[in-house]
This record gives structure tokens, sequence and C-alpha cells, in this order.
């Protein structure tokens, strides 16, 4: 039999493990964080928000839990595989440790459920009120097809653009239809997305507030994300951010 | 009786020696005959009848029907099983070697071709999954390497291989099937001859899946969405066939789990003494047994709609949402099918090779039987972007739920290390590299249940590089491990350990360096499914694909360390990692007859004490004697 340890004094030592661990944990968080793509519209800055916040929170129980993994293994090896003498603990549960990882994996539980879950659903859905019951939202219909998106604007006159015009800090009702198969309109710099499904009419509410296009920055395109036949990975249209005032212009240019 | 002495004790007249000659591969190779005239057969009377060419929907349907009846019946099934239903004489047990190359009732011999099977499929959907890392060293069409349909077909491929015919299969199967009867301490499952038919369904459905191109492929990815499934090819028909017969074979063997568990415990076996590794398989059975038919019903469905022409979710009045729901009913638990054995692995191997007790014992198969329960309401999470928002709250708070019972698992495995003393050999190492990895896995998934998350990542690589980290990081690290812990058991022979720890490095390592840059990509908006994607992903995809092609080459670490340990390993000893389980209370290589006639095994005292001067857990007694008293 093994002499007996100082459990204790081994918390003790993984305690310093966890500090460490954290601290590279998180610091690969920040960097991570830090490098973010653009956030271009009030939805982005909401799933965005979301996103960053559970990197920073899984950082820290990656450190936690996995800190635990490899310093017990490392701290209660044997020195070979012959060292087969039984180890002087043979407990086989302790209530404390039982019961403060019930009552924390619980409330880590309650509380994504709470932040960023129900907030960040309720920015989402106060953000899509205010939209539909703004006058000045701007309306766009949006059909999806193997394999190509086409985009009208029915009170601006202009229909069946290939091309996605929009004005900036403007909240738009997207209208979303497909003539074929399931498809799904998501533009990557506005944050969110959503399936286009035969024999229905989706909507998606977006507010942009980044000035840009598809040829400044890659991520403000639309792109199918449901696969839908071979030209899924081609199924993209360019997108153009503009100021108002500019979209003036384009819309007077583009009207029947 | 002590059990060595019962090691050493013969076996009675049971021919096992017979040494191997290339007769006895007879029944495979009737079997591929009589599949493919069956296929021919039933395809070529349907076109007939009906009109049509072979690689019209309905040819495909009944020549697959035609081609499973008759690769089954030629395997042995006939005179095994079948003619004796006719009146015909029965077909006598074989012992030997033949019973690894036909039909056969012997758990063991099922479990053995599981394995083999296993491994020949994990090559080819490996290799198809090198295909598609090529196609992706580059933004544009590569149109040298293949082609977007093919492409398509080749991921379809690699999903569904992987899932249906790898990890389903590979602990529950390959590792559970061995040793469900021989934990339990008893000689065979409760109806062993569903067992050894559920290894006969898998092969048919393979080789349908990857021959699916030659009757025009299918775009649709795994998922089989319609209304594309109905529109984009006629090898959509064997796909859904192939899904439907992996998932009928993985039910015929959940319920031999939950059978043998409930009624074949050896005497003194008590519910509190069984081996935490069959509380996972049986999860994983209890689970498949509730959730399996709701959704093959649904692939059936779909399948209907393009043969018969029905409109469940076609046409003007199909509900495509419909499909989603049946199809993620089963397939979201389906992925605690695979995982759950694994959990229970890695808490079987760390409690004997830490000698210490299983801590928590109670709180992991509470983990185990939560997941079961809470399995029922996750699904949704699939396809958050295609639901009314109605169901956003109710979803995302059970899904994110399924952390607490799986934490369980953790708390127990920690617990058990703590304070013990780790011997760590290859399989421990790979369990320890399971567990970081399935916790990388786990937490990523937080972000999928997380509504405003997910809207952001689904259907992006991070998805992808999430359900890497579920299925190989952690399952077919487990399998690894189980494979190398229990191989003195099969073989009676012992792995080479310093091969055994390079690769596990080798598979860590690069196995990162492939899978961690998913989920920056992800953020960076690459969205999953594409051989054609924006040039500015292209150095990070470049990095992710030449770590692939070395974490693939790396396999060959492994299947090479299996086969000349197999062949000239050192000889193991009856019980080389001092387990106290009742699997290693018979002999290595495990005869036919797993104990002598008439002679049984007697629990009576936990498995899991390895404290010193602990009593040991199994005594023998004659076969009978419990009734008397």
């Amino acid at each position: 039999m093994n002499a007996k340890e100082n459990l204790w004094r081994a918390f003790g030592e993984l305690v310093v493990v966890w500090v460490i661990g954290l601290v590279i944990a998180e610091g690969l968080a920040a960097w991570m964080v830090a490098s973010w793509p653009v956030l271009g519209s009030v939805e982005a800055h909401v799933t965005g928000d979301a996103t960053t916040y559970l990197i920073w929170q899984t950082s820290a129980i990656f450190a936690l839990v996995g800190g635990a993994i490899i310093y017990s293994a490392f701290r209660f090896r044997a020195k070979s595989m012959d060292d087969t003498a039984a180890p002087y603990y043979q407990r086989r549960s302790w209530k404390p440790f039982a019961i403060t990882w019930l009552v924390v994996s619980i409330a880590i539980n309650l509380a994504n459920t709470i932040y960023p879950g129900m907030v960040g659903l309720e920015d989402l859905w106060g953000a899509q009120l205010q939209t539909e019951h703004n006058k000045n939202a701007l309306l766009v219909d949006v059909t999806a097809q193997q394999w190509k998106w086409s985009f009208s604007y029915p009170k601006l006159g202009i229909s069946d653009v290939s091309k996605l015009v929009v004005p900036v800090n403007q909240p738009i009702e997207f209208v979303l239809r497909t003539k074929d198969v399931i498809h799904d309109f998501w533009v990557p710099a506005w944050g969110i997305k959503k399936d286009v499904i035969p024999n229905e009419v989706r909507h998606l509410f977006i507010t942009p507030t980044v000035v840009g296009s598809t040829a400044t920055n890659p991520m403000i395109r639309v792109q199918c994300t449901m696969i839908c036949g071979n030209g899924h990975p081609m199924m993209r249209a360019p997108v153009k951010v503009i100021t108002p005032a500019q979209f003036k212009q384009w819309a007077s240019a583009n009207s029947l | 009786m002590a059990t060595a002495e019962l090691q050493a004790q013969g076996r009675g007249d049971v021919a096992e020696k017979s040494s191997f000659h290339i007769g006895m591969v007879f029944p495979m190779v009737r079997a591929t005959l009589w599949g493919f005239i069956g296929y021919y057969a039933a395809a070529w009377i349907t076109a007939a009848i009906m009109g049509q060419v072979l690689f019209d929907p309905a040819p495909v349907l009944f020549g697959y029907l035609g081609g499973l009846t008759g690769w089954v019946m030629g395997s042995g099934i006939w005179e095994g099983w079948i003619r004796r239903g006719f009146g015909g004489a029965e077909a006598p047990v074989l012992t030997g070697v033949d019973r690894y190359f036909r039909f056969s009732p012997d758990s063991k011999a099922t479990a053995t071709r599981y394995v083999v099977f296993n491994i020949i499929s994990f090559f080819f959907a490996g290799m198809a999954a090198m295909a598609i890392r090529v196609e992706l060293l580059t933004p544009d069409s590569t149109s040298w390497w293949m082609s977007e349909i093919h492409y398509n077909m080749t991921f379809g491929i690699h999903g569904l291989m992987m899932l249906l015919s790898v990890v389903s299969s590979v602990i529950v199967a390959g590792a559970g099937y061995y040793l469900l009867p021989l934990m339990l301490g008893v000689r065979n499952v409760v109806f062993p001859k569903l067992l050894g038919l559920s290894w006969w369904l898998v092969p048919p459905a393979v080789v349908a899946t990857f021959m699916s191109p030659l009757v025009g492929g299918f775009q649709t990815g795994w998922w089989g969405y319609p209304p594309l499934a109905q529109n984009s090819g006629t090898g959509i028909i064997l796909y859904g066939l192939a899904a439907a017969t992996l998932l009928t074979s993985s039910v015929l063997g959940a319920i031999n789990i939950i059978g043998t568990m409930v009624y074949m415990r050896a005497r003194g076996m008590s519910l509190g003494r069984v081996p935490i590794f069959i509380w996972g398989l049986c999860a994983a059975a209890i689970l498949l047994t509730i959730y399996a038919p709701a959704t093959y019903t649904g692939v059936m469905m779909d399948m209907s709609d393009l043969v018969l022409g029905t409109h469940f979710y076609t046409g003007a009045t199909g509900h495509p949402v419909g499909y989603m729901d049946q199809f993620w009913w089963l397939f979201h638990p389906e992925v605690y099918v695979f995982v759950l054995p694994a959990f229970a692995v890695w808490l079987e191997i760390l409690s004997a090779a830490s000698s210490r007790p299983l801590f928590g014992r109670n709180w992991a198969i509470a983990g185990l039987l939560g997941v079961v329960l809470v399995a029922a309401f996750v699904g949704v999470h699939h396809y958050f972007t295609a639901v009314s928002p109605a169901r956003f709250p109710i979803f995302m708070t059970l899904t994110e739920t399924v952390s607490v019972p799986t934490g369980f698992v953790y708390l127990s495995a920690l617990g058990t290390m703590w304070g013990g003393r780790l011997r760590i050999n290859a399989a421990v190492l790979l369990v320890l590299m399971g567990m970081i990895n399935f916790l990388v896995g786990g937490l990523t998934g937080i972000f999928n249940a997380d509504v405003p998350a997910d809207l952001q990542l689904h259907n992006t690589y991070w998805v992808v590089g999430h359900f890497h980290y579920t299925m190989l990081g952690t399952v077919i690290f487990t399998w690894l491990a189980a494979l190398y812990w229990w191989f003195p058991k099969v073989t009676g022979r012992m792995i080479n350990e310093f091969w055994g720890k390079f690769h596990a490095w080798w598979f860590f390592i690069f196995f990162n360096c492939t899978f961690f840059p998913f989920f920056i990509m992800g953020i960076e908006g690459m969205n999953r499914r594409v051989a054609v994607y924006m040039p500015y992903l292209q150095p990070i995809n470049d990095f992710s694909s030449i770590s692939s092609f070395l974490l693939g080459a790396g396999f060959l670490i492994p299947l090479a360390n299996l086969f000349f340990s197999w062949r000239n390993g050192k000889k193991a000893p009856e019980n080389p990692w001092r387990a106290k389980t009742l699997e290693w209370h018979t002999a290595s290589p495990t005869p036919y007859k797993v104990f002598p006639e008439g002679m049984e095994p007697v629990v009576v005292h936990r498995f899991d004490d390895y404290s010193e001067g602990s009593p040991d857990p199994v005594a023998w007694d004659k076969t009978g004697a419990g009734e008397s008293r």
C-alpha cells in the first residue's frame, strides 16, 4: 500500500495550476476576441456579444476542468506499470465535491439561459418589433432559387436585381421566399441567418451599421448556408452598404 | 474453485484450434454472389414491369431489398436459422475459426467481425475525408481533382459512413457485444441470432452507400433534406435505405443489450454491481430503442415522396420542416449513443488503472441515464434557423441542460483519479486525451445551444469543428483506447506500448491542428459543405488540410501495431492490468465456451474494490447450485 498523502496540499498545487491555466486561457480568449471580424449590424452586435461572452466563459471552464484532469493524471501517476500497490485513499464518494459540482453546473446553465440566451433573444425581438412598426423601414423581397439570389424593392419599384444594395443605419425587413428547395439567407457580417423554406414566407429583420461592400470586406456578402445542390457554394450575391444619400441616387437610377 | 484453476481447466470437446483454410470464406463469397444476383434480379424485374431503366427510383429500391435478402441468406442465415422454419434441418453451430466468416450466434465472433469491418469502413470514409481536404487546398473549384458534384457526394458518403458504420458501432458493437456477456458473467447474449444478424446488415448498407454515385448519387449530404432529396439524384434511395438498414442493425444490438442486462446477469450481480461500461451500453440501448423508430419512419416517408409520389414533405402541400423534426428526433440523441459508451469506457479504464473504486458511481450512472432523458428535448437546436421563434427559449434551455448530467461523468472521472495511482499506458493516455477533446467539443456545443450565438454560427465550420471534437476526438480516441485495453483479452497478446503512445501523441497533436482552426473558420464566415470558398479563407484551410494529411497517415501506425501484435505480440498474462471485472476472470484469449460446462461465476463482492486485502469479487459454483439453496 502506498503511503498516505496530503490531498489538501495537492489541492493547493491544483489551485496554482488553475491560476496559470486561467491566465493562459483568458489571454488566448482576449487575443481571439480582439481579432474578431466585422460586426456590421445591430443584430450582429447581439449575436457577436453572445459568442464572445461564451468564449470568455468556456475558456475559463476549460482551464478549470482541463487543468484538473491534466494535473491529477500527472500528480497521481504511478511510477511504472508494475507499481500496482493500491493507493491509500479508497474513498467512494465525497459529498462536498459532488454537491458543489452539481450546484455550480446548474448555476452556470441557468445563468447562460438568462444571459446571453434570453437577453440576446429579447434584444433581437426588440429590434424586430421596432422595425415592424417603423414606417420608414425598407422592404426587400428576397427570392432564392438553385443557384442564385434575386432582390426586389417593392416600395421603390425596383425588381429582380442580382446585387443587394442597402442604406446604412436603416432598419430592413427581408421577406424570404424560395422557388425550389430549402436555402438559407446569410450575410456573415450581419451576424444572423434564416432558412428559406418552400411553401413558406419567412421574415428577417436587420439594421446594417457599417458601410462597405463585398469587394472591401468579403464578410459582407449574401451566402446560401443550407446545402441546396451542386451549385451551393457558388450561391452568393454581392452586397453594398452605402449612405442614405447614395442609396436614394441608386434607387432612382434603378427603379422602373 | 479459484479463478486460476478454472482458467486452466479444459472446455470439453469443443473444436477451437481448427486452423484457417480458404474454404472457410465460402459463406462470404456466396453472400456476395447471392447479393449481386438478388440486386440485379429484383432491379431488372421491376424495371421490366414498370417500363423503367435500372437507375430509376423503383428498380433501385427493389434491387436493394433483393440484394440485401440475397446477401443475408447467403451468409449462412438460410441453413442456420430460416430453413428450419420451413421444416428443414438446422445447420450445426460451428465453434472453430469458421464462425468468423459466416452467420454465427456467437457474440464474440460477431463483435470481432464488427471490429474488422469498422476498421475497413474507417479507412474508406477516412480516404473520403482526405479527398475533401485536398479539394479545400484551393478556394476555387479544383477541377483537376473533383467537381462540385463529386465533392457533394464525397462529404455525404464520408458523413454517413463515419456516423453509421464507424462511430455508432466501434464501442457499442466492437467492444460492447464482446464484453456484454463476459462482464455480466454469462455465456452469450439473450438473442444471439439477432445479434449475429445485426452485423450482416452492415456491409450491404455500406457498399450501397459507396455505390450510390453509380445510380446518380445524391447532393444533400447525410441529412437528406427534402425537397432537394427528391430532385438531386436516385442515389438518395440507396442512402435512405442504407441509413434505415444500419439503424435496424443498431436496434437489434440494443434489444440484446437491454435484454441481457435485465434477464441474464450472473448470480449475485445486482444492479449495484453491474460494471459501469454495461451501464453505458444500457443507456445507449435505451436511447436507441426509444428514438430510432420515429426517425427511420421519417427517412422512409422521404423515400416514399420520391418513389410513390406522396407529398409528406414535397410538392405544394409538403412541409419540409416536418422532416427536420423527425430526422433530428433520433439523430441528435444518436450522438449520445456514440459517446455514452465512450464515457463508460473512460470510467471503467480509469478505475482499474488507478486502482481506485469508481468515484461517485451512482452519480455517473445518473449522468448516463440523465443524458438519455434530456436527449428527447434537444434535437431542435440543429435547426433553430428553420423554426418559429416560439420554440427558441424552451429548446435553448433544455439543450443547455444536457451539460449537467454529462458533467457527472467528469465528476466521477476526476474523483477516481484524485488520490489514486494512475498507471498510464497507451490506452489510459488515449482516454485522458479523449477527455480533453470532449471538453472542447462539449464547451463549443454551448454556442450552438445558445440561440443568439447559434444564429450566426449555425451551418458554419464552427459546427463542423464541434462535432469532429466529439466524434473523432472523443469516440475514436476512446475506440483506440478500448482496442488497446482489451486486446490481451481478445488475442492473448500485448500491443506494442511504445507505438501506441507515440501514435496517441501524433493523433492528439494533428487532430487539434486539423480541427481547432475550424472554429476560427466558422467565426470568419466559412459555411459548411462548400467545394468553393472565398479566397481570404485559404491560408487557414491550407494549414488544416496539411495537418489532416498527417493525421490521416498516422492511422497506419495503430493498424500496423494491431496487426503485428496480433501475429507476434508479447504473450499476455491472464490479467495484465489487474482489473477486477469479470471478463478478466476467464481465460485469454476467450475460449468459445467462456467457462467450463457446469460451472458458473457467482458475484460475491463489488468489482471496483481495489483496497489491499479486498476479497475476490467472483466465486465459482456448480450450475444450478443456487436453486437448491
